[in-house]
């Protein structure tokens, strides 16, 4: 509009630049010097002119621009609601809604209704903008409904045929398979250049597997804790009985042993007499070991008598503390004893009963003497 | 393939320190040990940024990997492309140079089958050419009615629930728009607001106008040469 450098531009004269945009592009250059005289004089007409309109009465002015400006909502709301149709390259609908923006401007004379003149030009060229881009992509026609249908065909549509549809506006006839569109992700894909995505092969590390360990060990903790807690209690029962058993039984011997003894003081019985059970070889064994118990603690002794055989006595507890402070006092001794051998004795020593009652039978028993 | 042109250049972003006189002596100061252990550590860290496709922030890359190492920054990264391209073939691209965004680009011509694409990536590829091939024809920019418009015409609808794609819409302005397959802008002073697609950045990286001009020319049995303006200008764009 002010291309000549003017800054306002009296209305009769910027009407005239705006209806010949095309041309007047390149005549403006030469009639500018001119215009520019030409329209300096109209100006200070029509300031004039403008100073008395402002000075009308403003009731006339109020009713008068409202009407404009009513109007040109109008025309603009027209414009935008019609755009796909203005569009229209053979509609010639642009070129009319601008003439009567012209008109309209005619009778504006303030900065409000000037700015709805403003706002409707900018629409306005918007659209003209977008004719312009729709002429030249239509240099080279692209009939996109056949390349539409080129891709349905490549897909494998049948067109034999006819798919029922809810919405059958404007669908092809025609039953599309499952795989259209992966045939046509296969051809699509040496067109681009995507880099393969990168994974792992055996997957991310996840935080889940430590989870159930953790049951499992606390599983595992529960009942080995169960576990040692009825171990000791029944551990408890066997020690106690073990260590009972031999002791009472050890106990048990010294006593028969001294009983023994008290009858003939001065004669030490015969070892053999005194373990061997001629009923049980193992109960003969086990009397031994409990002998020998006796033996090491210092509560009887073993010697050999004038026939060199083993005799065994008990020991008085007062001799026990000079026994113990005789050097060599203590010797060690092996005794190897097999069924034969113990079968030959028993025959040899005549053995009869055993001297060492079996540990079952009752105590009133075990006081018996020969 | 035929070199392309690339849109942006590696190392031509300046860090704000604008401290690229300075890098050679820099580099001495640390270790080789510990600048190519960063140089790995980058090489990794884009490849898993990757998968989703999305571009990568340059943001990112600083807080994660490089961090202390900054002031080696464009050295790193120049020697991470140099790996990606000599192990895996690929490249890396900065798409975005004010943003500074990069994406990763295959610099092996592509092989005839084989492809192990998870999920519905191939689908969507051909969805995405399809859609690229129209935006193309159609003179580098289509609104969104028109698109929908064509995509109707392939039993492809926004408000339907799609056997393959599902949420149709959500792919194609979400995803493809994330991914920077797609541009959308909005069209001024439109009520209902309406919106226009272009080709984005990482569309224009790994794929040409003449490569999507051949798919058209394929799928329709025709000379590319048939649509001259449109042939003249993907040639234009490879020289």
């Amino acid at each position: 509009m002010s291309h000549t450098g003017k800054p306002g531009g009296s209305p009769p004269a910027s009407r005239r630049r705006r209806s010949r945009p095309p041309q007047g592009q390149e005549r403006a250059a030469g009639e500018a010097a001119e215009e520019e005289e030409e329209a300096a004089a109209e100006e200070e007409a029509a300031a004039d002119e403008r100073f008395r309109q402002l000075s009308i009465g403003d009731g006339d002015d109020r009713e008068h621009n409202r009407m404009i400006r009513s109007q040109y909502r109008e025309l603009i709301s027209t414009v935008q609601q019609n755009r796909e149709a203005m569009l229209n390259s053979k509609s010639n609908r642009l070129t009319e809604a601008l003439e009567e923006a012209n008109r309209l401007f005619d009778g504006v004379c303030r900065a409000r209704e000037a700015a709805l003149d403003a706002h409707f030009l900018v629409i306005a060229s918007n659209i003209g903008k977008e004719k312009a881009s729709e002429l030249h992509s239509e240099m080279s026609a692209f009939d996109s409904t056949a390349f539409a249908e080129d891709l349905l065909t490549f897909m494998g549509i049948n067109r034999t045929e006819v798919e029922e549809t809810d919405d059958s506006e404007d669908v092809p006839d025609g039953f599309l398979p499952t795989d259209a569109w992966q045939k046509i992700g296969e051809a699509s894909s040496k067109y681009f250049r995507r880099a393969p995505t990168f994974h792992y092969m055996m997957g991310s590390f996840k935080s889940e597997p430590p989870v159930p360990k953790q049951r499992i060990e606390r599983q595992k903790k529960a009942s080995r804790g169960k576990a040692e807690r009825a171990m000791p209690a029944q551990l408890k029962k066997m020690e106690e009985s073990h260590q009972e058993a031999t002791e009472k039984e050890v106990e048990r011997i010294l006593r028969i042993l001294q009983t023994h003894f008290e009858d003939d003081p001065d004669t030490p019985i015969s070892f053999f007499d005194f373990v061997i059970d001629p009923n049980s070889f193992a109960r003969t064994v086990e009397n031994v070991f409990h002998v020998s118990f006796l033996t090491r603690d210092g509560l009887a002794k073993i010697k050999l008598d004038e026939d060199e055989l083993p005799v065994i006595e008990p020991i008085k507890p007062s001799e026990a503390g000079e026994e113990d402070s005789r050097d060599g006092a203590r010797n060690q001794v092996v005794i190897s004893l097999n069924q034969k051998e113990w079968k030959e004795i028993i025959e040899v020593f005549q053995i009869r009963e055993a001297m060492i009652t079996p540990p079952y039978q009752t105590t009133e028993e075990e006081m018996e003497t020969e | 393939m035929s070199q392309r042109k690339r849109s942006k250049g590696l190392g031509c972003s300046q860090l704000p320190d604008g401290e690229d006189d300075f890098i050679p002596t820099q580099v001495e100061r640390r270790s080789q040990e510990q600048v190519n252990q960063k140089v790995s550590e980058l090489v990794q860290f884009l490849l898993v940024k990757d998968q989703k496709k999305i571009p990568i922030k340059r943001a990112d890359i600083l807080k994660n990997i490089i961090r202390e190492y900054r002031d080696v920054y464009s050295e790193i990264i120049k020697r991470a492309d140099r790996t990606l391209q000599e192990v895996f073939g690929l490249q890396l691209v900065e798409i975005d140079v004010k943003r500074h965004m990069y994406i990763l680009i295959n610099n092996l011509p592509c092989a005839e089958g084989e492809h192990l694409c998870g999920g519905k990536e191939k689908e969507k590829m051909g969805l995405l050419l399809v859609i690229l091939s129209f935006i193309f024809m159609k003179g580098n920019s289509v609104k969104d009615s028109a698109l929908w418009e064509f995509l109707h015409q392939l039993r492809v609808y926004p408000g339907k629930q799609h056997s393959v794609f599902g949420d149709v819409r959500k792919l194609v302005t979400e995803e493809f728009v994330r991914q920077k397959y797609l541009e959308t802008t909005a069209i001024p002073l439109t009520d209902p607001p309406e919106f226009k697609f272009q080709w984005g950045p990482r569309a224009e990286n790994e794929t040409s106008k003449k490569d999507v001009l051949n798919f058209v020319a394929k799928m329709q049995g025709k000379d590319p040469k048939f649509w001259a303006s449109q042939y003249s200008e993907a040639n234009k764009a490879t020289t």
